[in-house]
């Protein structure tokens, strides 16, 4: 009630002032005319560890990323990679030499200018990181070399037609120079005018709340919301709850069962699509039970997707078929290698073994571990519940100290970040130790030709050998979903599950 | 003191060390990979031997360092500190209803002693300290959430900043988390009520006519309190353990949240901060209860 | 949870010598006196009995999955409903009790026997061991009952086994205290220095003075104790440091049963919660009942 008071009276200011650019002030709140004003409250499912995005390891650290901070290139909702702070980009025949032009008139929140030297400075601050995931995102990145104010080019090792995905997000942030100088240690706290979006830090005060406002001095077209608030809010039931009684605004993700009830809630919205990740059984293959290749397909043949999928997450998401995600420009849908369960064949492959599964110590996880193991008990095949600490599970993988666990993936925009890690020899995510020259040298020249026919046709021959192999168990992708108070216009669904707020208005 | 604060430090930390899950694999999340797993390790001080990292740990404990949280990088003194008014506020409006609920109908059990009210009254004084005060929790979330939708059920508004709603995110979890100690404080205000009342002057008072209501308000009251004052003391221990469970339950941002969160992120410096202030400030509250005590009745002296 | 050690006060003063023969009453006198004692005593009995009938009286399996039937409400062919698995929920929550109801014995039993011997060996030797063993017992008595428990479980494992060890060194103090200042009281006794200087043995003493000036104090105690277990238990596996999954355990139930009451699921955290109140209360009345009747000075 507070809000919208608020809103009104922002409304009424507003009008009464003639506005500000690209705001529209006439202050109808019928569907499709968007209305300038009101701060939105989002509620994440857990705290954020840090605003710098070179440390930067979880996924909802980048919903407030999306609206503070911008990388060179972005995407639109169909993946399709778009100018970003770079108004375009030319790689060079060798494919080792990418040269971009960056928009000009961009200023930092700070007032600083961004151009080649600013993005030079970023990306030599990820390679001088004592440790950050970017580096490896950006292996493949030799030096960077400022042409001129506005060109910028980037020289690689190696041919890498995956290097644009990986700008669209946290390695491809451009942070000022001057206020990252300025924070010093104190960056991932406290990045006061560090960004260059839509939306400028205001303040984060942990386990409590983090404001951005609109930035009014923006290079694109400016925000609606005046400002957003995140919660911090852990606890499922509570986020569907503040969502309901109209405490929050808008929610990323709601626990399977509360979907049902979010849908029949004419006070809400619910919208979803595909999402990038895939869920499913991490198993290991360097030694042990899963060496041998038919249990493994005993497995994947035995586990009965759909009955996970209904009783686990109450149908919210799809059966997976395999690692590339049904929003990618290289799925193939008639790729159904284990679709139906099959008790039957999968005795036939191998049964009478047993191995231990690891689940997270969470109780849908569990739940679902313990409907699997029913499952296989169905194929004569006993899987041994070991419930751990998330963080135990992956010290574990880590180690290649496990036979299966149940791990997922949050997914990446190009096929190649769901592929090449997990599934290339040696590759970085790869702790299952699958092996297979034929779907490495698939991935291999997926990677260096930009003819994206071409791509997925090498992506869909490698996901039919791996998933044939039964490198991993492929049960489910999870949805990214719009969840919201129905006051909430504008939203635009990524499949990427990222939040962009620049669209939103409030009525 | 001083020789069971040092047993007290070196419990918490082994005990906290011997916690199985790597921390530096948490933080890293999906990210970590061995090397930078190992490379955390280093930069954490975690590859040290035990007794090198538990005298690092205590040098900085006395000058006021608890180290900083694995998670967010934050002073643990500064998390506390940040979370420790929405816990003082949780604790003494559980206090509060838990006396205000138990003061009157402790005294008027007394009173009417031996009457069904009475009865039902020591029915309430075990059954309130049997029911496990997260489950009084849910139920109160069933009822007054969910089913009539009349308080939030979970979140925290400052009080700085709206304090109607600040007080309605309160309501449940102070309900909770009084409950059990309103239980206790019912039957002690009771019993010695009814230790206060047989008392020589008070009989001689109502011999003389004095209305029931005076001879309690002027008399019977005051010395009744003192036993409840020192009980009162010895909860501050059990409001340090409801807390950490109604917190959780309700998503209250207070020092047993962080001390629950904490435990799961296998966050060392937060969990061992946290268990030693909170065994520290037991420790504290029991020494003032026993002074109390000694003070307010001479025949008891403190060794 | 410390509530409950808040609850207790303390256990009843140990007695005066001389005091001990006549209050140990025998159980009708005290049934007479407290008539309480009965209804709290059957109670315990029938908890006791339903659980370790638990699996002829139970009707469905208690751990396997039946997906289809998830999250049906309370009806004939399952009286409290099924949970998100399937799994009926009256089976699991009387294994439940199979599995909190040893708890609070294998606490206690841990609790008494190294608390009784370390308030033994405390006051019998005295000096530099009476004040070694004491301050290690005051140092478990400066934490929160339950934080010293979640600290320990946390260190060792979450598991049945890790809480059952954890609550019972919470219970160590408690009987330490009391046995302690028992043998204290005996030891400036006349008779007992001179038994003593006639070689009598230790072992005698204990049985012929300690042990039954003990048993008072220490039957009200242990029944306090043991529902301090069961509520330890079950926030313990409430907070996942229990028992796991799959086994049954009503503090998990309710945790996990919480998730669903958006749902509009009650039964999945309201049966288990139930069943703990039922057990806790049972031995929170019977030790209440068993002090008043065995107090001298509330002898009526």
């Amino acid at each position: 009630m507070r809000r919208a008071a608020v809103a009104i009276v922002l409304c009424l200011f507003a009008a009464g002032c003639g506005g500000g650019s690209g705001s529209n002030t006439t202050g109808t709140s019928s569907e499709g005319t968007p209305k300038a004003g009101g701060t939105l409250t989002f509620a994440l499912e857990s705290e954020l560890r840090t605003l710098d995005p070179v440390v930067s390891t979880q996924l909802v650290e980048r919903t407030v990323f999306y609206q503070m901070y911008e990388s060179l290139v972005t995407i639109d909702d169909k993946l399709n990679i778009k100018p970003g702070l770079a108004t375009s980009w030319v790689p060079s025949s060798d494919g080792l030499t990418y040269t971009f032009t960056l928009r000009k008139g961009v200023k930092f929140h700070d007032g600083t200018d961004f151009d080649a030297t600013a993005a030079k400075f970023n990306f030599d601050r990820i390679q001088k990181a004592a440790s950050s995931p970017r580096k490896s995102e950006l292996a493949n990145l030799d030096t960077t070399e400022v042409k001129d104010p506005q060109t910028l080019v980037l020289h690689l090792k190696k041919p890498d037609s995956t290097l644009l995905a990986q700008l669209v997000d946290r390695a491809g942030m451009m942070l000022s120079p001057t206020a990252v100088q300025k924070a010093g240690a104190n960056l991932g706290l406290n990045p006061v005018g560090a960004g260059s979006g839509p939306f400028t830090f205001v303040e984060w005060k942990r386990d409590d709340h983090l404001t951005l406002k609109k930035n009014i001095s923006y290079w694109g077209k400016q925000a609606y919301l005046d400002g957003i608030t995140y919660k911090p809010i852990t606890n499922d039931d509570a986020r569907a709850t503040g969502l309901k009684t109209g405490d929050f605004d808008i929610i990323r993700v709601a626990a399977g069962k509360d979907i049902a009830g979010i849908k029949s809630d004419s006070t809400l919205t619910y919208k979803d699509t595909a999402s990038l990740g895939f869920q499913g059984i991490e198993l290991f293959h360097g030694s042990g039970t899963f060496s041998d290749k038919a249990k493994a397909q005993a497995v994947a043949l035995a586990v009965d997707r759909s009955q996970v999928l209904k009783n686990i997450f109450f149908n919210v998401g799809v059966i997976s078929h395999g690692p590339i995600p049904p929003g990618s420009w290289a799925y193939d849908p008639s790729e159904k290698i284990y679709d139906q369960v099959d008790a039957a064949k999968a005795k036939a492959a191998a049964t009478g073994f047993s191995f231990t599964l690891k689940v997270a110590n969470t109780p849908d996880n569990l739940q679902e571990g313990q409907l699997i193991k029913d499952q296989l008990a169905k194929a004569g095949i006993t899987a041994n519940i070991q419930s751990e600490e998330f963080g135990s599970i992956l010290t574990d993988t880590e180690a290649g100290k496990f036979e299966a666990a149940l791990v997922g993936w949050s997914g990446r925009i190009d096929p190649d970040g769901n592929m090449y890690s997990w599934f290339h020899t040696g590759g970085g995510n790869n702790q299952g130790l699958y092996s297979n020259s034929s779907v490495d040298k698939a991935l291999e020249d997926a990677r260096t030709t930009t003819d994206q026919a071409k791509r997925k046709q090498l992506y869909d021959q490698a996901q039919v050998m791996l998933v044939q192999d039964g490198a991993y168990v492929f049960i489910n992708h999870p949805v990214a979903a719009q969840i919201s108070r129905s006051t909430l216009h504008g939203y635009v669904l990524y499949p990427d599950t990222m939040p962009r707020f620049v669209t939103v208005w409030k009525s | 003191m001083a020789p069971v604060a040092f047993l007290v430090s070196v419990a918490v930390f082994l005990l906290i060390h011997l916690t199985p899950g790597d921390p530096a694999a948490i933080i890293l999340g999906e990210e970590g990979s061995a090397s930078t797993i190992a490379a955390l390790h280093k930069e954490l001080g975690l590859d040290q031997p035990l007794t090198t990292q538990y005298a690092i740990w205590i040098a900085r404990v006395l000058h006021g360092d608890l180290g900083s949280s694995l998670r967010t990088h934050q002073p643990v003194t500064q998390a506390i500190g940040e979370r420790l008014p929405a816990t003082l506020e949780l604790g003494l409006a559980a206090l509060l209803w838990s006396l205000a609920v138990a003061i009157p109908l402790g005294t008027v059990a007394a009173l009417r002693r031996g009457s069904l009210l009475d009865v039902l009254a020591s029915g309430f004084t075990v059954a309130g300290v049997s029911v496990p005060n997260f489950f009084i929790g849910i139920l109160l979330i069933l009822l007054m959430g969910l089913a009539l939708r009349l308080f939030p059920v979970g979140g925290f508004v400052p009080f700085t900043e709206d304090p109607f709603q600040n007080l309605r995110h309160l309501l449940l979890p102070a309900l909770t988390l009084g409950t059990a100690g309103a239980a206790i404080n019912m039957r002690f205000t009771r019993s010695s009520m009814i230790e206060v009342l047989g008392q020589d002057y008070i009989r001689t008072a109502r011999a003389k006519g004095a209305p029931w209501l005076r001879v309690v308000r002027a008399h019977a009251l005051k010395n009744a309190l003192i036993p409840v004052v020192t009980v009162v003391g010895i909860q501050v221990g059990s409001i340090i353990e409801g807390a950490l469970v109604t917190e959780t339950v309700f998503s209250w941002p207070g020092v047993g949240k962080l001390a629950v969160d904490g435990i799961f992120g296998r966050d060392y410096p937060v969990i061992q901060g946290i268990v030693l202030i909170a065994a520290l400030s037991y420790m504290v509250a029991n020494l003032l209860v026993d002074l109390t005590y000694a003070y307010l009745d001479p025949r008891i002296t403190y060794s | 949870m410390s509530t409950a050690a808040a609850y207790q006060a303390g256990p009843p003063e140990p007695l005066a010598p001389g005091e001990g023969g006549d209050v140990r009453l025998s159980l009708p006198a005290l049934v007479r006196s407290q008539p309480r004692i009965l209804f709290a005593g059957g109670l315990l009995l029938l908890l006791v009995l339903t659980a370790l009938l638990a699996p002829a009286i139970s009707g469905h399996d208690p751990i396997l999955t039946d997906p289809d039937n998830a999250l049906l409400a309370p009806s004939r062919g399952h009286w409290m409903g099924t949970d998100e698995l399937g799994r009926d929920l009256l089976a699991r929550v009387l294994w439940g009790g199979r599995v909190s109801l040893p708890v609070a014995f294998v606490a206690v039993v841990v609790g008494l026997s190294v608390g009784g011997l370390t308030g033994l060996v405390a006051g019998y030797r005295g000096r530099v061991t009476d004040l070694l063993l004491m301050r290690a017992v005051d140092a478990i008595l400066a934490f929160p009952a339950l934080i010293l428990a979640i600290a320990i479980v946390s260190a060792l494992g979450p598991s049945l086994r890790n809480a059952m060890i954890a609550i019972g060194i919470v219970q160590i103090p408690v009987y330490a205290r009391l046995t302690r200042a028992q043998v204290l009281q005996l030891k400036g006794l006349d008779f007992v220095a001179a038994a003593r200087a006639l070689g009598a043995s230790p072992l005698r003493l204990v049985a012929r003075h300690l042990v039954p000036n003990l048993l008072n104090p220490l039957i009200v105690q242990v029944s306090l104790s043991a529902a301090f277990a069961i509520l330890a238990e079950a926030t313990l596996s409430f907070l996942g440091l229990g028992a796991q999954p799959p086994t049954p355990d009503w503090g998990f139930m309710i945790n996990d049963g919480s998730r669903f009451l958006a749902n509009g699921a009650w039964w999945l955290a309201l049966a288990p919660g139930l069943a703990i109140c039922l057990a806790v209360f049972g031995f929170n009345w019977l030790g209440d009942s068993l002090r008043d009747a065995l107090d001298p000075r509330l002898r009526r």
